[in-house]
């Protein structure tokens, strides 16, 4: 639906976003994952076609979008950011703004509004004015009013933030309705989370975003963990991951997302003596080819937690790597990414 | 102080008589100023957000150009435009010389840098996500413009108040260009530096309390337009 091809985008020449491709599919339901900073704000706006990047295209089916896309481009999607702002006016008037713009008439507008408001658990407050709101009311009300206008392609900037876990899950039960009832038309979804547990439960493709790059991270191998302090205050820590501790070379400390590259972990099918400090002993679950014949195998194994590590066909042969066989999966502490 | 106390008396007599020259003069300047000042904001108010919403190159010198502008010596600009408006100027054709309406170019060009240089601030204070907001939405060019506006009516309805408080208190270009004629250029500025210099001081403080209670009358006027509280 749309894309981004060869993306550089700066801000003040300082470079925020570098990207060879990044699309989401129609109808997809994509969550890129990321800590503050890493470029999800500035990826959802380039998405929004809310800005041009510096370098780069920005494709709509296939079709490059203009510096200056016309409004019926720009009006198929739509971005609710992460602390969304309402208009001046009542929270009827937000919800309502969308449709008024493209033109829909007053009884239309009207009914819209309250059939969302309904949805989103906002009937009470239609005629509440935004200083009157607290932030999670807020949120959902933005949400609510980027829904109304049914767009092709919806993008949430961490949508849950202000919102607590009953609110979060009217959100995702909205989603999932309006995802139900597009059948016809593809709804995509695009959610920048630095929350993993919304991108596992809600995502069927997960993008790890770091320093402005995608991670060639899968989200087998993210995890979201409370770095303790190293014990001899070094950088060299051990994070608690399922029932596994995974070694991490870093400075940091307090809840961060761990990723392990899947072509930075060794596979054997015992443990072999190396300068790797994580050594993970299990069994293969899955092994899947990233195409018919290809090269390149993706070993899914149960090492306490499920890992996903890529190895040559020729290596998986040549180790016998089948469903339910014993491997070691094995990496450096220093490989471990941390953002 | 007795010559204050006098032409104060003075002044009141003649706005209470209703003085026909006081109101012509009075009524003169209120057409001037108004047309300036819709002129001076209806271009100023749009550029203001162009400056402050657009990426170009040169912007940022334009943006200078236009706060430059604002410390304009009037003198200057109607010096500047009497040699265009002069039978030998390129304008001369007009005929506008010694005419309201070459007072109102003055005061337009005077008033834009103010309209231009304000607003752009007042929209670049607005929050850049309201821009966003109706964007994303699906609003257009217009309808983002006037939302982003309607977030800065505070600030665009000071905007419009300065305008016009430059324009109504503008003499030296109306001087220059309009040249004080009776019954036909007299501004309520220029007949108060003329009465001033010719030694009636209660004529000119008479013209000058019409000057301050237009002044008010306006201000008032656009509070009251702004509507009270937020949302």
């Amino acid at each position: 639906m749309v894309e981004l091809r060869g993306v550089r985008h700066r801000y003040d020449g300082r470079l925020v976003l570098n990207l060879d491709h990044f699309a989401v599919p129609a109808g997809a339901l994509v969550a890129v994952v990321g800590h503050n900073g890493s470029g999800k704000s500035t990826l959802l706006r380039l998405l929004a076609l809310l800005e041009a990047p510096t370098e780069g295209q920005v494709l709509w089916e296939g079709a490059p979008v203009p510096r200056r896309p016309p409004a019926a481009l720009r009006r198929r999607v739509t971005l609710v950011e992460q602390r969304p702002i309402l208009l001046r006016g009542s929270v009827r008037d937000n919800l309502g703004f969308g449709l008024q713009v493209r033109g829909v008439g007053r009884t239309a507008v009207n009914r819209e509004v309250e059939t969302v408001a309904e949805q989103f658990g906002l009937t009470a407050l239609l005629e509440r004015r935004r200083h009157e709101l607290s932030d999670g009311e807020v949120q959902r009300v933005a949400v609510a009013r980027a829904l109304a206008v049914r767009p092709d392609v919806l993008l949430l900037d961490e949508p849950a933030s202000s919102a607590d876990r009953a609110a979060a899950g009217t959100l995702y039960r909205a989603l999932a309705q309006e995802r139900a009832t597009r059948a016809e038309r593809p709804f995509a979804v695009c959610i920048a989370s630095h929350q993993l547990e919304d991108a596992y439960r809600w995502a069927d493709d997960i993008r790890a975003l770091a320093e402005g790059r995608l991670s060639p991270v899968t989200p087998e191998n993210l995890f979201r963990v409370d770095l303790p302090a190293g014990t001899d205050g070094g950088d060299l820590k051990h994070a608690r991951v399922g029932s596994i501790d995974i070694a991490v070379s870093t400075d940091r400390t307090g809840p961060v997302v761990l990723a392990v590259a899947p072509t930075d972990i060794f596979v054997s099918r015992e443990p072999l003596p190396s300068s790797a400090r994580n050594v993970l002993a299990g069994r293969v679950t899955r092994i899947a080819a990233t195409r018919p014949g290809g090269g390149v195998v993706h070993v899914t194994a149960d090492v306490g937690v499920e890992l996903v590590a890529v190895v040559t066909a020729e290596a998986a042969r040549d180790l016998a790597l089948a469903p339910d066989a014993p491997v070691v999966f094995s990496f450096k502490a220093s490989a471990v990414r941390v953002f | 102080m007795d010559f204050l106390a006098e032409g104060f008396r003075r002044a009141v007599a003649l706005l209470l008589s209703g003085d026909a020259e006081v109101l012509g003069i009075a009524l003169l300047t209120l057409k001037v100023a108004v047309v300036a000042t819709i002129l001076a904001c209806g271009i100023g108010l749009p550029l203001g957000y162009f400056l402050a919403t657009r990426r170009f190159w040169g912007r940022r010198a334009a943006l200078t150009a236009v706060n430059t502008a604002l410390a304009f010596p009037t003198v200057v600009v109607g010096l500047l435009l009497y040699g265009l408006l002069s039978r030998r100027g390129p304008l001369g054709g007009l005929g506008w010389l010694y005419t309201w309406q070459a007072i109102v170019i003055g005061d337009v060009l005077l008033a834009l840098p103010i309209a231009a240089a304000l607003s752009a601030a007042a929209v670049q204070g607005v929050d850049p996500r309201v821009r966003r907001t109706a964007e994303t939405l699906g609003a257009g060019r217009w309808r983002t413009a006037w939302t982003v506006a309607r977030e800065a009516r505070f600030a665009l309805a000071a905007v419009i108040t300065a305008a016009f408080g430059q324009v109504v208190a503008e003499i030296g270009a109306a001087m220059i260009v309009g040249g004080n004629i009776r019954g036909s250029t007299r501004t309520l500025t220029t007949a108060v530096a003329l009465y001033t210099s010719q030694g009636d001081f209660g004529l000119a403080l008479a013209l000058g309390l019409v000057l301050i209670a237009m002044a008010l009358i306006v201000n008032v006027a656009l509070q009251a337009l702004q509507g009270k509280g937020d949302g």
